[in-house]
């Protein structure tokens, strides 16, 4: 299954956007009560997204990077309104869609759409293709669009399915018959309908095989440049964030880290954290040996982060600085250092550049000289 | 077969051979007919050696290891043909009471699923204790002190605490860290590892690799790796088993395979991972999915997919899409399943060795 080769044939991604921003996010928080007992008496906050404030530009692809639990998905599906926010305020173009309500916030789910990561369970197995992409054309539907026509709705079906490299007739199939790759298409194809200018993109390729990831990218690529796309495009590897962001967000316990154009993140991180999680992605190519920075620990919980910088709790640079006391102390500003590179470190100037290239390019081994992993001797 | 892996016959070879593996086939009889999950694989480990199976799901890369363990349920599996040699035993052979203690004892595994994998309703000391009492013949006390020394030696930290915990207190890299003590707690000849750090999150799964590696180099036991992950691959083992649709396509060590690819497939693979310098390209595709297990083309399982597949008129010669090749042995250990390396297409293979950029531009 190839996806559908469009007029806009070799699109890859091109530079970050125009510019304008599309949606603007200042000092989001979401924090997801804890009751405990059987008062259900409030405990605490779980600070799911904890004070983020960043702007996607019209026709970027926007990489949110993190670990489990650092809010990079809560934080696509409050501005979405799945989630309700605890603060701060989001903006598609210049609107607030926090603050929307009735009507303005049907229309707006029109607009913002969502592609889960799961394309299994974010398919109603009882319903065949036609009613699942064609639920959320119902429920937009008015006088322009038809969409409340079951023909009008039919055809768009079909059309959707086509774009996205399936065959108009699988709308009558239901979920069980597609396999990953294509059930992911159909999730597409849903999110797509409905003709919106943003995607957010919760770890659309996670859950596939290696080469039917590359489809799916490479057809996420060929609509955005069709339909004039912006993506949030949320996701744990690190060589899918680089293949297909403009700029890249690194998230850690509820904060931005690190925000960069990918180029600049991917050659010259200044985060400690980012520089840790680049060195420790392995790399397909045996001859490539990173200097691997070794996180100790698992991440703190999010209900109860450390003071101070998030991070210090497992920071190599602060141990190397001799533990700076404001670390533990000071929350570091999210501050611009030069070239639209933003990052929340009070030492970020104190990396050296060495460091962080053998931990993150590592260093390429000519083939045959000794060092390489040993050659072994297969005869015998 | 002309399986160059099969090539010792009768008998261990050389005291050097850890697990050897000949002619596997797993069967499944399911209701819409058979599925050949494991299809005549073979393949040897030596000792203190690190081998990884790999290829996406459903290649019947996990239900090789199943096999060697005999965990497969019959029915519906079946094994249909094969032997797993083990230290001068058939496994497959072998009494169900030897085989419990060669299982978890000389030959250990971990899952992807640290938290479905552990029992929920024991402490982690008791899940530890019961391998080492059931292997070693220890005592209650001793049994606690061997799970409390095994935590320590994976780096959990506070192990006198920790051992005292259920699964659902601990992270996942912790609980990835207790299977691999309780796995280690035997000390192995071999472990097998199937996906062992599939759901972990990048930092984390830098921790577990660090000491798989590290344990393997301490203790010396041979290490089958099994994963989809080729980054994973590249810094953890020495040689490479490429399978697809239950056969082994390629074969060599892990510089041989990831940097020369010899099999369509493989190239494919490593050619459709994103990674620095492909952006502003199109990502290469292996076009199509892997073949539907009840209506497997009857030539080369790869044909479908395969950007190189040829038809031929000549009278007599093979063609891809209706003779399987055979895995054929290309020297010094590598072989490749594929027609490219038959010596009457000499022509064709230049071609291949010298890839256009287009030519893996299939779409």
């Amino acid at each position: 299954m190839s996806g559908p080769d469009g007029g806009a044939a070799g699109g890859g991604p091109g530079e970050a956007g125009n510019g304008v921003p599309i949606v603007e996010i200042e000092d989001l928080k979401t924090y997801f009560p804890i009751r405990t007992g059987i008062l259900r008496r409030l405990a605490g906050y779980v600070r799911a997204v904890d004070g983020v404030s960043f702007e996607i530009r019209r026709g970027e692809v926007f990489g949110l990077v993190g670990e489990s639990g650092c809010g990079k998905t809560t934080l696509g599906r409050t501005l979405l309104r799945l989630q309700r926010p605890t603060g701060g305020v989001a903006r598609l173009e210049g609107r607030n869609v926090l603050e929307f309500r009735g009507r303005d916030l049907r229309k707006m789910r029109r607009r913002m759409q969502i592609i889960f990561q799961d394309p299994v369970g974010s398919l109603n197995p009882r319903m065949p293709v036609s009613d699942i992409i064609g639920e959320g054309l119902l429920a937009q539907a008015d006088v322009e669009n038809r969409w409340g026509e079951r023909k009008v709705r039919d055809k768009r079906v079909g059309d959707y399915l086509e774009e996205v490299g399936l065959r108009r007739d699988y709308a009558r199939r239901y979920p069980h018959e597609f396999s990953g790759g294509q059930r992911q298409r159909i999730g597409i194809a849903r999110a797509l309908a409905l003709d919106p200018e943003f995607i957010f993109a919760d770890e659309p390729v996670s859950a596939l095989d290696v080469s039917i990831q590359s489809q799916i990218l490479n057809l996420l690529l060929d609509l955005r440049d069709r339909h004039d796309l912006t993506y949030l495009f949320v996701a744990h590897n690190l060589s899918v964030i680089q293949y297909i962001s403009d700029r890249v967000g690194v998230m850690y316990l509820g904060k931005l880290v690190e925000l960069s154009p990918v180029a600049e993140l991917y050659a010259n991180p200044r985060h400690p954290y980012t520089i840790a999680l680049l060195s420790a992605v392995p790399d397909p190519d045996p001859r490539v040996r990173k200097k691997r920075i070794v996180l100790t620990g698992d991440v703190p919980s999010p209900a109860a982060p450390p003071p101070g910088c998030r991070f210090h709790t497992r920071c190599w640079l602060r141990e190397q600085l001799g533990d700076p006391e404001e670390c533990a102390t000071i929350d570091p500003p999210f501050r611009e250092i030069g070239g639209g590179h933003r990052v929340a470190c009070h030492f970020a100037e104190r990396i050296r550049e060495e460091v962080s290239t053998a931990a993150v390019i590592g260093v390429e081994e000519p083939p045959g000289v000794p060092g390489g992993a040993d050659p072994i001797s297969q005869a015998s | 077969m002309t399986s160059v892996l099969a090539s010792a016959q009768g008998g261990t070879r050389a005291d050097d051979v850890v697990l050897d593996v000949r002619d596997l086939r797993t069967y499944f009889h399911v209701m819409d007919g058979t599925v050949r999950a494991v299809d005549g694989v073979d393949f040897q480990i030596r000792r203190s050696g690190r081998l990884a199976l790999v290829g996406e799901s459903g290649c019947g890369k996990s239900v090789t290891a199943l096999t060697i363990m005999r965990l497969i349920d019959q029915p519906p599996g079946e094994i249909a043909s094969g032997e797993v040699w083990f230290d001068g035993r058939d496994l497959l052979t072998l009494p169900a009471d030897q085989m419990r203690a060669v299982r978890g004892g000389e030959i250990a595994m971990i899952f992807q699923e640290p938290m479905t994998s552990l029992n929920p309703v024991l402490t982690v000391g008791d899940q530890i204790g019961e391998a080492v009492k059931l292997h070693q013949h220890l005592r209650d006390r001793e049994a606690f002190e061997a799970a409390v020394q095994a935590l320590r030696d994976v780096g959990v930290p506070a192990p006198e605490r920790r051992v005292k915990q259920y699964p659902h207190e601990l992270s996942g890299g912790m609980r990835q860290r207790v299977m691999i003590a309780m796995a280690l707690s035997c000390r192995p000849k071999l472990l097998i590892a199937d996906e062992p750090t599939t759901a972990l999150d990048v930092t984390i799964q830098r921790q577990i690799l660090e000491l798989i590696k590290e344990i393997q180099e301490r203790t010396g036991t041979a290490l089958l790796l099994i994963t989809h992950d080729l980054g994973v691959v590249a810094e953890t083992v020495d040689e490479v088993v490429v399978m697809y649709a239950g056969r082994i396509v390629e074969t060599g060590t892990v510089e041989e395979v990831l940097l020369e690819p010899r099999h369509p497939y493989t190239r494919g693979l490593l050619s459709s991972i994103p990674s620095r310098g492909k952006r502003g390209q199109r990502l290469s595709v292996i076009k199509g999915v892997v073949p539907n297990p009840f209506r497997m083309p009857p030539g080369c399982k790869f044909e479908p997919r395969c950007p190189y597949a040829w038809e031929t008129s000549v009278q007599g010669e093979p063609t891809c899409a209706q003779n399987e090749p055979e895995l054929l042995s290309l020297g010094d250990g590598r072989a490749s399943r594929c027609w490219l390396h038959d010596p009457r297409f000499t022509g064709r293979l230049r071609d291949y060795e010298r890839p256009t950029a287009g030519a893996e531009e299939a779409r």
